[in-house]
């Protein structure tokens, strides 16, 4: 049995892009991933190093019909590995493509991808900002003793982090939209 | 035929036009794949996402329906509606080669080729 690693990494809701990237950095450099768990530890095996391409993609009734949803990307070569927070990953190495493979082959079918994406993780998000995050800051900033500037720290610095994953969700899908015919 | 389909599927996206071109005959996503691949000598390839995405979303629009599963693969036929759509499709890409025909060889005129 090869040696195994275990790495701590924090991808935000809309990184799925650095995602993929990481975990083909680790695979050129003989780092085969295993899986991930709560909240981010990233579990690898040692393995001969080799170009392989790792996708994720969001879909809920593919996660709901699990065999006809596995089967179609295992058709296509591509090896299904685990689901993560509504995230499925997949991997194919690159001396199995035919040049450059995605699991999306055009920008509309990556705009729906976001779309998914977008009500699946970041409505419930939007939500919970507006609905306890924001709340608690005023409540607290009311309440004039030790815990109430505790709380208003926490939950300022809470909303900050959720302002940066609206901006980078806006930024991606605004890149996407710019190449995007529609 | 509402507006939500009018705005989605005209003109459609390649990977739409065929698969509601390969799902006049019932079958699943990968036979679609791999006809499409076949017919465009290789410069179609749809990608699993794309197409897994595509399916869903045409039938909940109506334009194909489940028929059944084998093997574990999703077989799907296109429904009334779908052909209808298809057709439209049809004529406005006909239209497309047609004029392209024209004035190709127009312009082939005017420069005294």
């Amino acid at each position: 049995m090869g040696s195994m690693k275990r790495e701590f990494k924090f991808f935000t809701i809309p990184q799925w892009k650095q995602e993929q990237e990481y975990l083909r950095f680790q695979h050129n450099n003989g780092w085969r991933f295993i899986n991930v768990t709560f909240p981010g530890f990233y579990h690898f095996e040692k393995c001969k190093p080799e170009d392989v391409i790792y996708q994720l993609d969001y879909n809920s009734e593919g996660r709901a019909c699990k065999t006809g949803y596995v089967k179609l990307f295992q058709d296509c070569g591509w090896e299904y590995l685990q689901d993560f927070f509504g995230y499925s990953y997949f991997r194919k190495p690159a001396s199995e493509m035919n040049g450059n493979e995605e699991i999306f082959c055009d920008d509309s079918s990556r705009l729906d991808f976001m779309k998914r994406v977008f009500k699946g993780r970041i409505i419930p998000l939007i939500i919970i900002f507006l609905c306890v995050i924001i709340p608690q800051i005023f409540i607290n900033s009311h309440i004039n003793n030790i815990y109430g500037k505790v709380f208003t720290g926490i939950y300022t610095s809470i909303a900050i982090v959720y302002l940066v994953i609206f901006l980078i969700f806006t930024i991606q899908v605004w890149q996407y939209c710019k190449t995007a015919k529609k | 035929m509402d507006g939500h389909i009018k705005k989605v599927y005209m003109p459609m996206t390649e990977t739409a036009f065929y698969i509601l071109l390969c799902l006049q005959k019932e079958t699943h996503g990968y036979g679609i794949i791999q006809a499409v691949q076949k017919m465009t000598q290789g410069a179609v390839r749809i990608s699993p996402g794309t197409m897994y995405g595509s399916l869903s979303k045409m039938e909940k629009d109506g334009l194909i329906y489940f028929v059944c599963e084998e093997n574990k693969r999703k077989i799907y036929h296109i429904t009334y509606l779908g052909r209808q759509v298809l057709e439209l499709e049809m004529k406005r890409i006909e239209r497309l080669y047609n004029n392209m025909q024209e004035v190709g060889q127009y312009g082939k005129h005017e420069e005294g080729i």
